[in-house]
Parts: structure tokens; C-alpha cells; sequence
């Protein structure tokens, strides 16, 4: 009986953090469909003048996106190479130190974003010259590192290594051993790992704003600048053309990987 | 031939974070010691605007860690325990909002929270208070956005550890005249206690070093270090404050995870010899 009511208890508490996390982004979703520029509820009628908005070359969000995209895809690719890598030196072999060198790869997690960044400014002013679209680059791709080897590791961790050997036994060169087993098995961290990554970087605000230049300016960057200015629904609708990217993903990940990936 | 063959792997990796990463840290705080030696440090501790900010950080980063926890563990425990598909719909729920920018989230808050927000409309047209709250560019406005933002980080964490307990080690508990106080406080909490660590940690930590939250919901005069650091650099222009700021951040994380690493090894090394024993 008190079991049964313990159970009511947490129920109750699931379900209204549930509505706490869903509450602004549904707020937002309606916010775009206003015709009013103060957001007010019930919404006086239904229009789509914010959304041309965020197409208008005034507010560059086309840009920022094209932009983000760049730097985030950029980013991934260049770190599942750097990432994959990585995770299978620290997962195949063992030998003395193989921690310290897991927990190198993934120490850019610990140091904050913006620490990180002052520093790369301070640098890149010595030097001098470097185009914000690389001087963005670097501070990403070293800070996104880390989500794609832990990914990996963890689904390397439980891999049986003999197959590897076995495939090897069956006539497979090196190869088509890494492409035909190890990258099918290691596959769902991969993509799991290269999506947090990509997402990390296509939000992130602290690197970017402290290094981007007049000439690159990411997304995110150029929603702020704006909200400084305006307080329309115009945000409403980039925010909610976001909102809907972040769905289409979301269900891409849970086709292809599972959601169960992000338990851990 | 295997070693050979490891370093080989790891080398792209390592030469990356050396040159890009390593280098530059190291580089950059050598040159703020060397140049102008502790004073920039000494100028935080013994300033009370400075350690201010780094209390106002630590107290946000502390009640968030909190209400993540208290909110977040019956959470967990409903979706480990449930059958129902609802699992599945609080899972995408619980990601979703963690795959949306921080930037759009808190836009969100913004609209609800404001002086003409939804929050003060509701209010004020229920008769409810006379004139409309100020919640938005406070510190309470920026913790009700950090818990928002890092909830879910909480969530996931306990989840797993709360699925990994069988629910029979509970019954068994009940069984032997247990109440649910009893069964909560001697067999679930210290079996989960590993997930509550790792989910405070992260949720701390993230909070201590987050900028957008403060930055949008706390207004020009809520400082958290992390916005500090961004102010110093491009309003105040003092780069050796924003110097010592950055370092004692990263400090304070390190030092967090340090803690961490030597409490847990100690817990699960009990936890171990009591399997044995």
C-alpha cells in the first residue's frame, strides 16, 4: 500500500518535470505563429511574417546558419578521424599509461569553454592574421574531441577483440578487417559520439562570441546580437526552426542508434 | 608490433591536443605568471567584488545541483520502475530540450519570465498580484534556466544506475518489514549512490562554467565567472583579470574532479570488498 503511494509520489514529479522542460519550447513554437510583437496568450490571430524575418538578409541568420553548419560539420568529420583513432589505440592495446592517455583526449571536457578561449585569443592576437573562420575551427574541433572518444570507448570497451583475429584466420587483409568488423561494431558510439559533437559545436556560444570576427559570425552569436537589439517574435521563429532540426535528429538517432546510447 | 601499433593510433590525436590545446594553456599561463606574477590572483582574493562572483557562482551552481537532484532522482526512479510506454516519450522529452541550444532555451524563459511575459500576464489577469513580478535578470530567473538546462544530464545519469538495481533487492527489503522510508534511505540510495555522484558532479560543474544562462536571464548586473571573463576581456579590457578568472575557474573544476576521482575510487573499492567478503 505505501509502496503503491510512493509510486503516485514520483509519477506526480516525473510528469511535472516533464511539463517544466517542455513548457518553453512550446511557448516558443506558439510565440512564432503571432502577429502581435509583444508575445501574448491566447494568440490574437495567426501569421507567418516572422519567419520571412529570419529568410531577410537584415538579419543575417542565413548566414550565421550557413556559417555554424560549416564549422560544425567541419569539426565532426575532422574528429571522427582524430577521435576513432584514438579510441582504438586506447581499446585494443594495453600497456602502462593507457589511462593517462584516455583521460588526455578527454581533457579538453574539464577546462571551461571560456578559459579555453581567452586563451586561443591570446595567442591568435600575438600571431596575428588568422581568419575567424579558422581561429573558430580550432577552439571547436579541440573541444568537441572528447565527446566522440568517449562514445567509442565505451562501445569498444565490450568488443571481443578475437573477432578481429578470426576475421584475420578467414583470409581478411588489415583493411577489410577494420572496415568489414571493427567499424560496423564501433558504428553506434561513432554516430552517437560524432552527433552530441556536431551539436556541441552548432550551439556553442562562449568560444565562438570571444573569437569570431566582424567578417564570421556564427548562428548562435548572431541570435544573441540581435535579441540585445529587438525583442521580437523573430527569435520565436529561428528558435523554433531550430527546435524542429533538433527533432529531425532526434528520431534520426533513435532509427539508427537507439536512445538507450545516451543512458549511461 | 602492438605497441607499435597503438602509437601509431593515438598519435594524430595526441599531436592535436598538444599543439592546439596543451601548448597554448601552458603557454599563456606562463606568460600571465611571468609578466605579471601573482598580483592578478592575489588582486581576486583579497577583492570582495571579485569574491562575490565567485560566491554568487558557487551558491547558483549548489541550489541548481540540488533541485536537479530532488527533482530529478523520482524522475529516474519512475522511468527505471515503469512498463508503460510512457518511457519512451519522457526518454525523447528528456533529450529533446538537450539537443536545443542553450541560446533558444533561454529565449524561452525570456518570453515566460518577463516583465510582460506569459508568467505576468497569467498572474495579473487572475488578480493574483497587483503589479507584475520581476523575476527575469535575477538569480532566480538564471536558476530556474540551469536547472532547466541541466536537468536532463541528472536524469540520464541516475537512470542508469536506478535500472541496474533489481527490483527484487527491493521487495526483498519490504519483505523483511521495511517501510519505503527505510528500503529508500539502506538499500536504494547507497545502491545508486555512484549515479547521484557522477549526476551532481556534472551538473555542478556545468553550471559553474556556463555563460549563456547568466548571461541572458541574469541581466547586465548578474555576474557568474564565466561572464566575468567575457566583460574583462571586451567592456573592462583587463586581460589580467580575466587571466586569474579563467585560471581559477579551471582550477576549481580540476580540483572538483580530483575530489571526485579519489572518493569514488575509495567507495567502490567498499562496495568491491563487500562483493567478496
Amino acid at each position: 500500500m505505501r509502496e503503491k503511494r510512493v509510486n503516485i509520489f514520483c509519477t506526480i514529479v516525473a510528469i511535472l518535470v516533464m511539463l517544466f522542460l517542455i513548457a518553453p519550447l512550446v511557448v516558443i513554437v506558439i510565440a512564432s505563429f503571432t502577429p502581435t510583437a509583444v508575445v501574448v496568450f491566447p494568440p490574437k490571430g495567426f501569421s507567418l511574417k516572422w519567419y520571412e524575418n529570419i529568410f531577410s538578409s537584415s538579419t543575417h541568420f542565413m548566414e550565421g546558419l550557413a556559417n555554424s553548419l560549416k564549422i560544425g560539420l567541419l569539426a565532426t568529420a575532422l574528429d571522427i578521424l582524430l577521435g576513432v583513432t584514438a579510441a582504438l589505440s586506447v581499446c585494443r592495446h594495453d600497456f602502462k599509461g593507457k589511462n593517462v592517455l584516455l583521460n588526455y583526449f578527454t581533457s579538453p571536457m574539464y577546462v571551461p569553454s571560456v578559459a579555453f578561449a581567452f586563451v586561443l585569443l591570446q595567442v591568435y592576437s600575438q600571431i596575428g592574421g588568422i581568419p575567424g573562420a579558422v581561429r573558430i575551427f580550432i577552439g571547436h574541433f579541440i573541444i568537441i574531441l572528447p565527446y566522440i572518444v568517449r562514445n567509442t570507448v565505451s562501445v569498444l570497451h565490450v568488443f571481443n577483440w578475437t573477432l578481429e583475429d578470426a576475421a584475420t584466420s578467414l583470409g581478411a587483409n588489415p583493411v577489410q578487417v577494420f572496415f568489414k568488423i571493427t567499424i560496423p561494431v564501433a558504428k553506434p558510439g561513432i554516430l552517437a559520439g560524432a552527433l552530441l559533437a556536431f551539436l556541441y559545436s552548432f550551439d556553442e556560444v562562449a568560444l565562438s562570441s570571444l573569437l569570431s570576427t566582424p567578417k564570421f559570425i556564427t548562428l548562435p552569436i548572431r541570435i544573441m546580437n540581435y535579441m540585445e537589439l529587438t525583442f521580437d517574435p523573430t527569435l520565436a521563429a529561428i528558435s523554433t526552426f531550430l527546435i524542429a532540426g533538433s527533432l529531425v535528429l532526434i528520431l534520426l538517432m533513435d532509427k539508427f542508434v537507439g536512445l538507450d546510447m545516451f543512458v549511461k | 608490433m602492438r605497441k607499435k601499433q597503438a602509437f601509431l593510433l593515438a598519435l594524430p590525436a595526441v599531436l592535436a591536443l598538444t599543439v592546439f590545446f596543451l601548448a597554448p594553456m601552458l603557454y599563456i599561463l606562463i606568460k600571465t605568471l611571468a609578466t605579471n606574477g601573482l598580483s592578478d590572483f592575489v588582486r581576486f582574493f583579497t577583492d570582495p567584488f571579485y569574491l562575490d562572483i565567485l560566491w554568487t557562482t558557487v551558491r547558483v551552481s549548489l541550489v541548481s545541483t540540488l533541485v536537479s537532484l530532488l527533482l530529478g532522482y523520482p524522475t529516474a526512479y519512475y522511468m527505471a520502475r515503469t512498463q508503460s510506454r510512457m518511457k519512451k516519450v519522457m526518454m525523447v522529452i528528456i533529450l529533446f530540450p538537450f539537443l536545443v541550444s542553450a541560446v533558444v532555451r533561454s529565449y524561452g524563459w525570456m518570453v515566460i519570465l518577463g516583465k510582460n511575459g506569459l508568467l505576468n500576464q497569467f498572474l495579473l489577469g487572475l488578480g493574483l498580484v497587483q503589479k507584475p513580478l520581476s523575476i527575469l535578470n535575477t538569480e532566480t530567473a538564471v536558476i530556474i534556466g540551469m536547472i532547466h538546462l541541466l536537468i536532463p544530464y541528472m536524469i540520464l545519469s541516475l537512470v542508469g544506475v536506478l535500472q541496474s538495481i533489481d527490483p527484487n533487492v527491493e521487495y526483498a527489503a519490504y519483505s523483511l518489514g521495511a517501510n519505503p522510508m527505510e528500503t529508500f534511505c539502506k538499500v536504494i540510495f547507497p545502491l545508486s549512490l555512484p549515479g547521484i555522484i557522477s549526476g551532481c558532479v556534472m551538473v555542478f560543474t556545468m553550471s559553474m562554467t556556463s555563460y549563456v544562462t547568466p548571461k541572458l536571464l541574469g541581466g547586465s548586473k548578474f555576474r557568474m565567472m564565466a561572464t566575468m571573463v567575457v566583460q574583462e576581456i571586451n567592456v573592462s579590457f583587463d586581460w589580467g583579470a580575466a587571466s586569474a578568472i579563467s585560471y581559477i575557474l579551471l582550477a576549481v573544476i580540476l580540483l572538483i574532479q580530483v575530489l571526485v576521482v579519489l572518493s569514488t575510487a575509495g567507495y567502490m573499492k567498499r562496495l568491491g570488498g563487500g562483493k567478496n567478503a
